[in-house]
Parts: structure tokens; C-alpha cells; sequence
């Protein structure tokens, strides 16, 4: 099973996001923004990043954009999970290099068959 | 002449004395002119008025001189002197404040009452503006504690729901466990299940009961063969009556013999002696006989009473089986039973278990509106601090505009001085939230899209 790191800074969505991974049997570990996010990575490696838009300190785009430049991340996959549904937000995820964008709230199981099919 | 032209000025500086005759005169024309011709009552009016101007005049110089009776009397007593005195006199006092103008009197007050206007409605302005600066603060305050409860309780919540749900799947995961172990198969003969034990109890049950009908049926045939036995030592019986018949008369003869040998004397001797061996010998065929009858008798008895107990064995064994039989039949239906009501109740678990997966789903979805619902009241801090941000601007601009006029606001200072505190209180807001992104949020939350999208 995969390691995924979730990134919120709310943390019952943490809670909510790891108990969904973990109820399939993935290992979850949590940051609270792009920041943290970053300091955790360092030195680590996961396969698959679910991050927010809207976070303190850094935002949930900057993140994709600091991981994509990082050669460990330059191909995992990174999925945005937010409240934001506006076209030119997900524009810039995609541009950032976002591999999907998840609208919350969201459904367990369909969270599950997207993170099944980004993982392959 | 100058004298007189003096005083002329004088009373025509007096207003009051020329309304008065003016009036007089009017009054006295009025009154005439129905009864006199036109001009007689003008006349009559100019004599009046004539008249009481020099009346007035006359009593005016009377008043005037009264001072004059104290030292300055004594100084000079030429008329020139008293009019020039009396022309000082009548001159405006630097020491007395002019009376303004009725005009200027009315637009002052109407000034007066402007200025009370607007004193009153930036009062009220004072007011609503504090009132409002002071509810947003309280707004706010209480938006961050609600966001900071729910965040809380959420918190709380989704720990609490984790626990029941990790606790109920072990629950489950093991009774299913249990249960499935009684619905498994067998494997190398030894039973994993319940419904596999069954099966084998029933084989190898019916297998013992089927074994013991047969030793049953073996009983059966021995006694039946016993009994053929027992005929035949019968049979045995009565041939040996017959030997013993055989003997007596073996015996008879030799009896007959002996007499016959004695009858011939001694040459029957030797006849005598053969009788005697053949009464010997009939004697103990006689002999061999009864031995031969007893143990007879014997097997006979013996053969009797395994007869006896073979019949009750047999018929015993085949009740016992029977009996065997049918409990096993009805422990095997029993159990069938409690299999069928296992297997049922794996159903249902599985049911119940799909059914609380669907309710666990929901549960997650409900769990994210804190989320949503903290990021929409964080993006209502927003345009209430632009309203405290404009009231204040506004305040600020008041004040500038007339510091006279707002002198008189009460309150004002300490108003403005807590509408000054207001970037504080905004500073420690913008550590927990960006409004501007969470007023983003707010907005994107109503935009529309596709729920999951990959790139």
C-alpha cells in the first residue's frame, strides 16, 4: 500500500482524508500547510500528495509549484482538494502542475477511485 | 441755523420720535377726512403734528438740560457749548454695543440652528459609527469563537467517530471470523467447520449405527444357529438310547451266554469267560454312554444359556442401534438447523456491514462542513473590517474637517481613540486567516464545476 501525505489546515479534514486512505490499508501522514508540507518531505519520499488550496503561510498551488522543481517530486502525483471550483483556480493548479482537483466536500469512496487511479 | 440744523439731526437720528408723529399725523388725517374737506384735515393733521414736535422738542431740551444743572452748568452757559455737550452726549458710546441689524439678528439664529442641526446629526453619526465599530468588534469576536468551537467539537467528533467505527470493524472482522470458520471446508479429514463436522459426524454416526444393526443381524443368525445345535444334540440324545438299548441287549445276550456255558459245563468254560467280557464290555458302553449323556447335558445347558443371552443381545443391539440412529438423525437436523442460522446471520453481518460502509461515507461527507462552514464565516471577517476600516476613515475625515464642531460631540475622543485600535485587533485576526483568501473561498465555493478532475 502507498504512503500519501495529506495537507489541510483544518484538521478534521486531515482526520477525514487519513481515516478514508486508511481504511484501504494506505499510510497517511499529515502537514498543516505548504510550509510544513515542504520540512516533511524533506528527505522522504511519498507517492502521492492530497493538498488544499487556501492555507496559511503557504498556499496549496505554491506547494505543487516548489515540489514540481524538487527531482524526487517532479512526477508524483498531486492531487488539490478544495473548496475552490472556479475555472481559473483549477487553471492554475493545472499550470502549477496539479495532476487533479477534487471539489470538497468530499465522497470516500470516489476519493479512493481517484487516488487508486493516480496511483496505477 | 447750524444750531438749529444740529438738532434737526438729532431727532432724525431718534427714529422712534418720527414713527410716532408720522403715526400721530396719520391717525389725525384718518380721523377728519370723512367730516372736513381734504385739505382742512391735512391741515388740521400738519397742526397737530406741529404741535407736538415742538411739545416733544421742548420736552426732550428739558431732559437733556437736567444734567446740566450738576458742575458742568458751571463750566459754560453759551448754547454753543450746551449743543456741542449735548451733540457728545447723543454721539454713539464706544462703551455701548451696537444692536445689530434685525437681518443679521435672523441670520444668525438661523446659523445658530444649523450649526445645533449638525452638531445633533454628528451626534448621531458619533453614535451609529461607535455602535457599528464597537457590534463589528463583537462580530468579530464571537465569528472566531464559534470557528475556534467547531473547529473544537469537530475535532472531538471525527476522533470519536474513528474510534466506534476501527472498534466496530474489529467487532465485526471477528465475528465474521467466527462464524466463517463454522461455514469452511475440511481439509485431511479433520473438520474446519461446523457444517464439515456435521457431515463427517453424520457419516462416521450412521457408519457405527449401521455396524451395530449388522452385529445385531450376526446375533440374530447365531442364535439361529444355536438352535440347530441344540436339535442336533438332541438327535445325539436319542442315539444314545439307542447304544444304551444296544448295551442292555448286548448284555441280555451275554447273560444268556453264561447260563448256556454253565448248562454245558466244562467245556463251556471258556464260552463263560467270552460272556463275561462281552457283559464288560456292554456295561461299559453303558457306562461310556451316560458319561457321554451328562456332558450332553451340559453343552446342552451351555447352548441353552447363550442361546438365552444372545437373544437378549441381539435383540438389546438392534434397539440401541436403532435408538442411535434416530439421535443422530435428530442431532444432525438440529445442528443443520443452527448451520442454516449461522449462515444467515453471516448474511446479515455482511448486510449490515455494507449498510454501515454507506453510512461511514456519509458520515465523512457530513464531517467536512466545519471546513466549509469556518472558511465561509472567516470570509464574512472581511467586509465587516472594511466596514470598520471605512467607519473609521470617515471618522477620521469628520474630525479633520471642523475639530471645533466635533469639540462639542461628547465621547468623540475616546471613540476615535478606540477606532485607532483597530488595526490591533485586525493584526491578531490575520495571523489565523488570510481574509483575502478566505473571501476567495467563499466566492469559489459558489462557483460551479466538476466535483473531481484530472489534469
Amino acid at each position: 500500500m502507498a504512503t500519501i501525505l495529506t495537507v489541510d489546515d483544518t484538521a478534521s479534514m486531515r482526520q477525514m482524508i487519513s481515516f478514508t486512505l486508511n481504511s484501504v490499508g494506505h499510510e497517511v501522514i499529515q502537514a498543516c500547510d505548504g510550509k510544513e508540507a515542504l520540512q516533511l518531505l524533506q528527505g522522504k519520499k511519498v507517492d502521492l500528495v492530497i493538498a488544499d488550496v487556501n492555507m496559511p503561510n503557504m498556499d496549496g498551488i505554491t506547494l505543487v509549484k516548489s515540489l514540481r522543481e524538487q527531482a524526487d517530486y517532479k512526477f508524483t502525483p498531486i492531487l488539490m482538494l478544495t473548496t475552490e471550483s472556479q475555472e481559473s483556480k483549477r487553471q492554475q493548479g493545472k499550470v502549477a502542475g496539479a495532476t487533479g482537483w477534487i471539489v470538497k466536500p468530499f465522497n470516500p469512496e470516489q476519493l479512493l477511485n481517484v487516488v487508486k487511479k493516480v496511483l496505477g | 441755523m447750524s444750531a438749529h440744523l444740529s438738532l434737526t439731526s438729532k431727532i432724525s437720528s431718534w427714529p422712534r420720535w418720527w414713527l410716532s408723529a408720522a403715526v400721530g399725523m396719520g391717525i389725525s388725517l384718518a380721523w377728519t377726512v370723512p367730516f372736513v374737506p381734504w385739505w382742512a384735515a391735512l391741515g388740521s393733521s400738519l397742526c397737530a403734528v406741529l404741535t407736538l414736535t415742538v411739545l416733544a422738542f421742548y420736552a426732550r431740551r428739558q431732559e437733556e438740560a437736567l444734567p446740566l444743572q450738576g458742575e458742568e452748568v458751571l463750566e459754560g452757559h453759551d448754547a454753543k457749548h450746551v449743543l456741542e455737550q449735548v451733540d457728545d452726549l447723543l454721539s454713539p458710546s464706544k462703551d455701548i454695543e451696537q444692536i445689530p441689524q434685525v437681518d443679521d439678528v435672523l441670520q444668525s439664529m438661523a446659523a445658530d440652528n444649523q450649526r445645533r442641526r449638525l452638531e445633533e446629526l454628528m451626534r448621531r453619526w458619533m453614535d451609529v459609527g461607535q455602535r457599528y465599530g464597537e457590534a463589528a468588534l463583537v462580530l468579530r469576536r464571537e465569528i472566531q469563537s464559534v470557528i475556534k468551537q467547531t473547529e473544537q467539537a469537530t475535532g472531538t467528533i471525527a476522533s470519536s467517530f474513528e474510534a466506534v467505527i476501527n472498534k466496530a470493524t474489529i467487532q465485526a472482522r471477528q465475528a465474521m471470523e467466527l462464524l466463517e470458520g463454522t461455514q469452511g471446508a475440511a481439509s485431511d479429514g479433520v473438520p474446519q467447520s461446523l457444517k464439515d463436522f456435521i457431515q463427517v459426524s453424520d457419516e462416521r454416526l450412521n457408519k457405527m449405527a449401521d455396524e451395530v444393526v449388522r452385529v445385531a443381524d450376526l446375533s440374530v443368525n447365531m442364535v439361529r444357529e444355536l438352535d440347530g445345535v441344540q436339535n442336533r444334540t438332541q438327535a445325539i440324545d436319542g442315539f444314545l438310547l439307542d447304544v444304551e438299548k444296544l448295551a442292555d441287549q448286548t448284555s441280555l445276550l451275554a447273560l444268556n451266554a453264561d447260563i448256556e456255558a454253565a448248562r454245558v459245563g466244562e467245556h463251556g468254560r471258556g464260552f463263560s469267560v467270552v460272556a463275561s467280557e462281552v457283559r464288560r464290555l456292554s456295561k461299559r458302553s453303558h457306562e461310556f454312554s451316560d458319561r457321554i449323556r451328562v456332558h450332553l447335558k451340559e453343552v446342552r445347558t451351555g447352548l441353552s444359556k447363550t442361546y438365552g443371552d444372545m437373544r437378549t443381545l441381539s435383540a438389546a443391539d438392534m434397539e440401541h442401534a436403532l435408538k442411535i440412529k434416530e439421535d443422530v438423525i435428530s442431532l444432525t437436523r438440529s445442528l443443520e438447523g443452527k448451520n442454516r442460522e449461522v449462515a444467515e446471520t453471516v448474511s446479515r453481518i455482511n448486510e449490515i456491514s455494507k449498510e454501515i460502509a454507506q453510512d461511514v461515507q456519509n458520515v465523512v461527507v457530513s464531517l467536512q462542513f466545519q471546513d466549509i462552514t469556518s472558511q465561509k464565516l472567516s470570509g464574512m471577517l472581511e467586509p465587516m473590517d472594511d466596514l470598520r476600516r471605512t467607519l473609521y476613515h470617515l471618522m477620521q475625515e469628520t474630525a479633520n474637517l471642523d475639530k471645533g464642531l466635533l469639540k462639542n460631540v461628547p465621547g468623540n475622543e475616546n471613540w476615535l481613540s478606540r477606532m485607532r485600535d483597530v488595526p490591533a485587533a485586525e493584526a491578531e485576526v490575520k495571523l489565523t486567516k488570510n481574509p483575502e483568501q478566505d473571501l476567495r473561498k467563499v466566492h469559489g465555493a459558489a462557483g460551479s464545476g466538476p466535483a473531481v478532475e484530472l489534469f
